[in-house]
This record gives structure tokens, sequence and C-alpha cells, in this order.
């Protein structure tokens, strides 16, 4: 008689799987917590680092326009205004420069790393396959200012290092998301083509990589955005972007200085992002 | 008329009737204009990076430099090589990866908490007047509560969060801070918590809202969607998008050590300082395999989370 009233097992609150996860993450985070030796008192500045974040923070309500200090200028330096929207042409630059080269680098290996590009062929090719995907990850997996400091150190300072340091990694990346939406797009017209006998280089150049391209312009789009404040950072070593500016304001205590180049950069990141986002609307939905 | 020609009219009607877009052709010729100035009108020259006198420096650093000091002058000895990075890891390798490790994985941490905070406030739809109820049933004039100006303001916090470098962040913190790891995670968790915290709320946002509305309708308070509805249904995804940013965080540790802080960049600002070419590069190299680790295990835990979603 008991047996025919089985009771349910009571659901779970969360699925099991990712409330292992959630504590696992928490786990993760103890541990690195004390692995780092922290205290929390260091979160809080103190002596000259309190004195500091007042003036720097209180300085953001008032940005330069000018340079803080005329006295000590060099002769021939530019006005400030000028200054600033030479560091930000130069930021756009080298970021336009590096995402054009990346974006052909990165159809190209990301071409090669799909899977739906070598869809019926013989499966030799594999190894070519294989060898780009390992190629991608090599690029992927060094920052592009470990090859920005490579470069220094190997050919000097000049704008070309700085372009082939943010394109080396963003081809990379590129390739990668290019190849997982290559793969992920619909193939009902490529699989139409191969039914009525096309090759296998048209079924893939016209039946799967026209799905692709909102997917993969979108993405370009906003691997450009990254890549202006890649630029950006690059002048923290040299580089005439408008980091390098940030920091000799920085350095010589400028702060209004330093927060109107960071307005100006983050109006430029912002407009890009909203420019993106209406794009994206268009194209992808 | 032929059929075929009839076909190829109505290919024609179609091919002018496709949707266009005004902003995507502008966008489009923009772009173009834009790559053949910056590459024919700037001082950025590729073959000039290649000119003879930097190919004389890339050969002395090939030949002389790249070898580790005792070794050089030798043949290529695998054996030496070896053992010289079996010293150099435990020297300050390993140490150095552990280090990037834990900063990594506390700031991207911080910034989920943050992040989906950020996002829940970000929320239109959680943090309109009526959360979830149809139109229909509450009226409509309600455009302007405070409310969306909360999730307005929060929106645009994010967007200051992520726009400024990780870097940037890292410098201004040191200043203050002092040094400790603390300014690399705190550097770390602002600009990610701003990426998350828009993805977070892109993803309250596309949730289904049935289920949220019947919560709603059946007298739920916001908090009470949130946490019984939102937080459940949105997690899921939320924890793709937490181990795809941990897999760029990882990234960036590396690289935040150049500061000062101890993880692999900081040793490698050390090395180069010394004129250590061959110890910089290794220590490159296992930043570059503790990349390719972070990877392969976000990407391990998103397809288990896919199978259980």
């Amino acid at each position: 008689m008991s047996k025919e009233f089985k009771t349910l097992p009571t659901p779970p609150r969360l699925p099991t799987r990712r409330a292992r996860i959630l504590l696992g993450i928490l786990l993760a985070a103890v541990l690195a917590f004390v692995g780092l030796d922290l205290s929390l008192f260091d979160l809080v500045p103190s002596g000259g680092g309190l004195e500091l974040a007042g003036k720097f923070f209180s300085a953001a309500f008032q940005p330069a326009w000018q340079y803080q200090d005329a006295s000590n200028l060099p002769a021939d330096i530019s006005p400030f205004l000028l200054q600033v929207g030479r560091g930000l042409w130069t930021t756009l630059t080298y970021a336009v420069a590096a995402i054009s080269l990346s974006i052909v680098g990165g159809m190209v290996l990301g071409l090669l790393a799909s899977a739906s590009f070598w869809e019926r062929r013989s499966g030799t090719w594999g190894v070519v396959r294989w060898s780009v995907r390992v190629l991608i990850a090599a690029m992927r997996s060094i920052h592009e200012i470990l090859f920005a400091v490579v470069f220094l150190a190997t050919l000097g300072i000049t704008p070309a290092a700085a372009v082939l340091a943010i394109a080396i990694p963003y081809t990379g990346t590129l390739a990668k998301v290019f190849s997982e939406m290559l793969d992920e797009s619909p193939r009902a017209a490529a699989d139409a083509l191969a039914y009525l006998g096309a090759t296998p280089l048209q079924v893939f150049f016209l039946g799967r990589l026209p799905n692709a391209i909102p997917d993969i312009a979108a993405y370009s789009f906003y691997r450009f955005e990254c890549a202006v404040r890649s630029s950006a950072v690059l002048g923290f070593f040299g580089f005439t972007t408008i980091g390098l500016y940030l920091r000799q304001s920085f350095e010589n205590l400028h702060y209004r200085e330093v927060w109107t180049y960071l307005y100006a950069l983050i109006l430029v990141v912002a407009l890009l992002e909203v420019w993106s986002s209406q794009l994206r609307r268009k194209f992808v939905a | 008329m032929s059929i075929q020609s009839a076909q190829l009219a109505r290919i024609k009607t179609l091919h002018r009737t496709r949707p266009r877009s005004l902003l995507v052709r502008w966008s489009v010729c923009l772009a173009l204009v834009g790559t053949v100035v910056v590459w024919f009108a700037t001082d950025i020259d590729l073959a000039e990076m290649f000119s003879s006198k930097r190919l004389g420096h890339l050969e002395r650093f090939l030949q002389e430099d790249l070898m580790p000091k005792n070794l050089r002058g030798d043949a290529f000895a695998w054996g030496g090589m070896w053992q010289w990075c079996v010293a150099q890891f435990q020297l300050n390798g390993a140490r150095a990866m552990l280090a990037t490790l834990c900063i990594s994985v506390l700031a991207i941490v911080l910034a989920a908490v943050a992040g989906a905070l950020l996002g829940a406030f970000g929320a239109r739809n959680l943090m309109s007047a009526h959360p979830f109820l149809p139109h229909a049933t509450v009226g409509h004039g309600d455009c302007s509560h405070w409310l969306d100006r909360v999730a307005q303001g929060t929106r645009i916090l994010c967007i200051l969060l992520r726009a400024v470098p990780e870097y940037i962040w890292a410098y201004l913190f040191l200043a203050m801070l002092g040094n400790s790891a603390w300014p690399a995670v705190l550097a770390l968790a602002l600009h990610n918590s701003g990426i998350l915290g828009r993805l977070a709320g892109e993803t309250i946002e596309n949730l289904p809202a049935k289920p949220l509305r019947a919560l709603s309708m059946a007298g739920a308070s916001r908090k009470d969607v949130a946490l019984v509805g939102v937080f459940p249904m949105a997690l899921g995804r939320y924890l793709l998008y937490f181990f795809y940013r941990f897999e760029t965080c990882v990234r960036e540790a590396t690289v935040l050590g150049m500061l000062g802080v101890v993880s692999l960049g900081y040793y490698v600002v050390e090395a180069r300082a010394h004129g250590q070419y061959s110890t910089m590069l290794f220590l490159i190299f296992l930043g570059g395999l503790l990349v390719m680790l972070a990877d392969i295990v976000s990407d391990i835990a998103r397809r288990w989370l896919h199978k259980g979603i």
C-alpha cells in the first residue's frame, strides 16, 4: 500500500550544477584573497595617498581647458585642447590601422579554423584546421602590451610597432570568434546548394559566409572599440597616443588636465558604443 | 513571357526592395575612407619598421640578447636550455603565475557581484514603475517615473566604468593606495563590472516576460520578482558571461604587474630593465601558457553550463 504513494523528491531550489559552480567560484575568491595576502585596511588610502585621492577626485569637477601651469612649458607646444585632439587622433589612427589588419587576417585564419569551411572535404585537411587553431590560440594568449614591449626591445619605437602589437592578438581573437560565427550560422542554404551540385567552395562562400556577415561586422566593430582603448594604453609605453599625455599630466600633478584626457577618451568610446549599438540593431535584428 | 524572364524580374524586384539602411551604408563608407587615410596619410609605415637599421637591431637581439647569459657562445644546447627554464620557473615564474591567477579570480568575482547589482538596477523592465505588467493594466504616462531615472543613471555609470581601460584605472589607484595587489584587483573589477553590468542588464531585459508577469500579478513585490524570478532565470546566461570575462581578466592581470604589482608583468619589466631578454621572453611565454589554461577552463565551464541550462 505504502509503495503506491511514492513521494516525489523535492525540487532543488537552484539546479544543483549551477549551485555547485557558484560555491566553487566563491571558494576560489576566498582562496585568492588569502593567497594574495591582502588586508581590507589597505583599501583605504592613508597619509599621502589620501591627500592625493582628495585632490584628484575634486579635480574631476573642474577639468582643464588649458595647461594648468603655463610657466614652464616648452616654447613650441600647441594649445592644450589641440594637444587633446592630437592625442585622440593618434589613438584612433593606430586603432583603425590595427583593426584593418586584424579583420583581414582574422577572416583568412577564421575561415581556415572553422569546421564549416572544411565540410565536404577529406579528413586529412583537419591537420591544417587544427594547426591554424593552435596558431590562433597562441596569438590570442599574449597581451598587446607584451607584444609592444617585445617590439620596443627588438625594433625600437615606431608607430608601426604599436599597430602590429595591437593587430597580432586582435587577429587571433577575431579569427576565433569569426570561426565560431561561421559554424553557428544557419546551414539550410548551404545544404540546398550542395544538393544542387555546387562545389565545396561555392557552398561555403555563397551558402554559409553571407549568413554570418552581419554578426562578423557587429563583432568587428566591438573589437574596434577595444582597439581604441588598447591604443590609448600603449601611450604609457611612449607611443604618442592619449595615454602618453595623460601619464605626463599625472606625473606633473596636473590632475585637471588628467580629467580632460579621461573625459575625452570616455566620450569617444561612448560615442563609438552608441554608434555600434545602432548599427547592430539595423544589422542583426 | 517565358517563365525564366518572369523569375528574373521577380529576383530583380526582390533585389530592389531589399532592406537598406543609410546608417549602414555611411558607416561602411566611413570605415573604408578611414582605412585608406590611416594607411596612406599618416606616419604609420609598416615597411619602415623593417628597414635595415631596425633589422640590424633585430639581428643583434636574436643572436646575442636572446640566449641566457651562461649559455651564450655554446652551440644551441637543449639540455642546458631546459635546466635554465626550470630554474627560472622556480625563481620567479611559479610565484608570478599564481599571483596573476589570484588577482584575476578575486577581481572577476568582485566584478560579478557588482555587475549583477548594476545590471538589476539598470534593466528597463525591472526598474519600470510596474515591473513586467502589461501597459494596458496600469495605463500609460509613467515613463518619467523616478525609477527610470535610476536605471538611466546606472547605465551611464556602467559606460563610464568600462570606457576607462583597466591599465589606466590601475595606474590611478596605484598612486592612491600604494603598493599592494589592490590597485590591480580594483582596476580589473571596476572595468569588468561596467561590462558585466551592461551584459546583465541586457540579459534581464531579454528574459521571457510571462513567468515574471505572473509573479508580479500574483502580488510579488519588485524585490520578490528580482530574487525569485529574475535571478534564477538570468543566472545561467550571466555565468556564461562571467567565464568569458574571466578569460580576459587573466590576460589583463599579466600586464597590470608592469605598474609594480607582483604579477607576471612586474618580472617582465624587471627582466627588461636588467637586459635579461631571455628571461623576459620566458616570462611572457609563461603568461601565454596561463592565459591558454584559463581559456580552456572557461571553455569547459561554459560547455558544462550550456548542457545544464
